[in-house]
């Protein structure tokens, strides 16, 4: 309970209401533009699958952002402290004391870390932290044409984003991986969530092959 | 279910060559360390030169290795951050002490070794076996700690990871102690003693070979009947892109030859035979690394 005149603590999240999305990435291309995202490298993206056989076929959307965790992994291996956590929730790197040691991305389930291959220190998504500080909806938020991606306090029982997980059958990705994800999804798909459901083994592009 | 995907974005696996080439080096100079002191704490005097041998090798491995993961750094020049900056979760800054530590009580060992101070000698070695022990587990604590990775995280990492580092460790010592063997040594009479030493340390290293095959295959067993990426990723390293490495080179080679050289009756008794053990089981362990570093981030995680 929250009592008269106590200051309630701001707990940002992330709602992606996939009823709603029609996979046209322009989420990817806004933060693209908005944080001069090198080539190569993704903040935001959508992985679209396809499924089924002829005539019952559909497709499948999964946007996929830095999850900005309550208990992230990255946070409790990086061993310089270059990344940290603000009271809201957002996890921020400090990219001047970033080292580049990489450990964060190879811990990261949700594989949402990269390298800025012209800067050569750890990024991220940071949900738009500058637009937020100045009160405005994250870029991708705003562009979404949808009306899919929802962004506000989940402390506040009064904001959209707590009134649609209150009231809809959500989920988050990778549960197990117990680092509390706080970018819930509305009409989330079983095959598109799965990382190996349709993955062909290595290839030259994924970068994997010896 | 027909499931294709029409559009997807993996980042590069993050973590390569010079990783594992770390893993390696930190492993050699570990499991060359704990054999060098047992050798000058055993107390005959003809383990001695073995001593000798572990104690020049074991700190200069471990000061190569940090050359690789500086330079594996983005930010090289940065690397000063991880001495004043610290975060006592992170597995790494346990190892930036222990990779300081290590090698300054391992030249300090050396030292002592080679005054003949024997006193002193089994002082600092006996300090020193749980830092090099520590300097090799903790690398197998960051892989642990990597929670996204299948492969990865399990509890068996750290101990695998110095089984492994003692295997390498004495295959390195029967090389080295081969080549002075046969080089260095005049007297027949010695050089047959010293002989017989390197074939018991050939049987050493087939027991704890032994060890670690049973260790890999505890672990490809629990991987295989755990979750779906633990299974993709130890097909992968059966039937997938992996096989040659692992099959072919770790357990094969790097195993199951080198074990029939130092047991079969033919072989056992002849340092050539031997010295080819101990090269292979150094390729396996390599191999070893490889197979675990670039493997376990080979499977997409999204």
């Amino acid at each position: 309970m929250v009592k008269i005149g106590e200051k309630r603590k701001i707990r940002y999240g992330f709602l992606i209401d996939l009823r709603r999305c029609i996979g046209c990435h322009t989420c990817s291309v806004s933060c693209k533009a908005e944080n001069d995202v090198p080539l190569k490298v993704f903040r935001s993206w959508v992985k679209i699958i396809e499924k089924g056989r002829y005539p019952n076929v559909s497709r499948s959307f999964l946007p996929s952002l830095c999850n900005n965790c309550d208990n992230p992994i990255c946070l409790k291996n990086c061993p310089v402290k270059a990344t940290w956590q603000r009271d809201d929730g957002i996890v921020m790197i400090d990219e001047h004391r970033c080292i580049g040691c990489k450990y964060c991305m190879a811990s990261c389930p949700y594989d949402v870390r990269h390298v800025n291959p012209l800067k050569r220190y750890v990024q991220k998504c940071y949900w738009c932290y500058h637009r937020v500080d100045k009160r405005v909806a994250p870029a991708c938020v705003e562009v979404c044409i949808g009306r899919a991606r929802i962004f506000g306090d989940i402390n506040d029982p009064n904001s959209e984003i707590s009134q649609l997980i209150a009231t809809n059958p959500v989920q988050v990705l990778k549960p197990e991986m117990a680092t509390e994800p706080r970018v819930y999804y509305i009409g989330l798909d079983l095959d598109v969530m799965d990382p190996m459901k349709g993955w062909k083994g290595l290839t030259h592009e994924d970068g994997g092959e010896l | 279910m027909d499931v294709q995907i029409i559009y997807n974005t993996p980042h590069e696996i993050p973590l390569g060559w010079f990783i594992a080439t770390y893993f390696y080096l930190t492993g050699l100079s570990a499991g060359s360390f704990v054999v060098s002191v047992i050798a000058t704490i055993g107390g005959k005097a003809e383990y001695k030169p073995l001593g000798k041998i572990g104690a020049v090798l074991a700190p200069i491995l471990l000061i190569l290795a940090p050359l690789n993961l500086i330079i594996d750094l983005e930010q090289p020049l940065r690397f000063w951050h991880l001495f004043v900056y610290l975060n006592f979760t992170s597995p790494i800054t346990y190892g930036t002490f222990l990779l300081t530590i290590y090698p300054i009580s391992g030249l300090i060992y050396a030292w002592f070794v080679f005054k003949g101070n024997q006193k002193m000698a089994s002082f600092f070695g006996i300090i020193g076996i749980p830092l090099a022990i520590c300097t090799h587990g903790y690398t197998g604590f960051i892989l642990a700690l990597g929670k996204g990775r299948a492969l990865w995280s399990t509890a068996l990492m750290p101990s695998l990871f110095i089984v492994s580092a003692m295997v390498s460790g004495i295959a390195l010592l029967i090389l080295a102690a081969s080549i002075r063997n046969r080089f260095f040594l005049k007297n027949t009479e010695e050089k047959e003693r010293d002989k017989d030493l390197i074939i018991g340390l050939g049987k050493f290293m087939g027991g704890i070979i032994m060890m670690d095959i049973f260790m890999v295959f505890n672990a490809i067993i629990v991987l295989l009947t755990s979750t779906k990426e633990a299974y993709e990723v130890v097909k992968l390293m059966l039937i997938g892109s992996f096989s040659y490495e692992f099959l072919g080179i770790e357990i094969f080679l790097g195993g199951i030859i080198p074990l029939f050289l130092v047991f079969n009756k033919k072989t056992r008794k002849s340092l050539r035979w031997l010295i080819i053990a101990s090269i292979l089981t150094l390729i396996g362990v390599y191999s070893m690394r490889i197979v675990v570093v670039i493997a376990g981030q080979s499977i997409p995680l999204h």
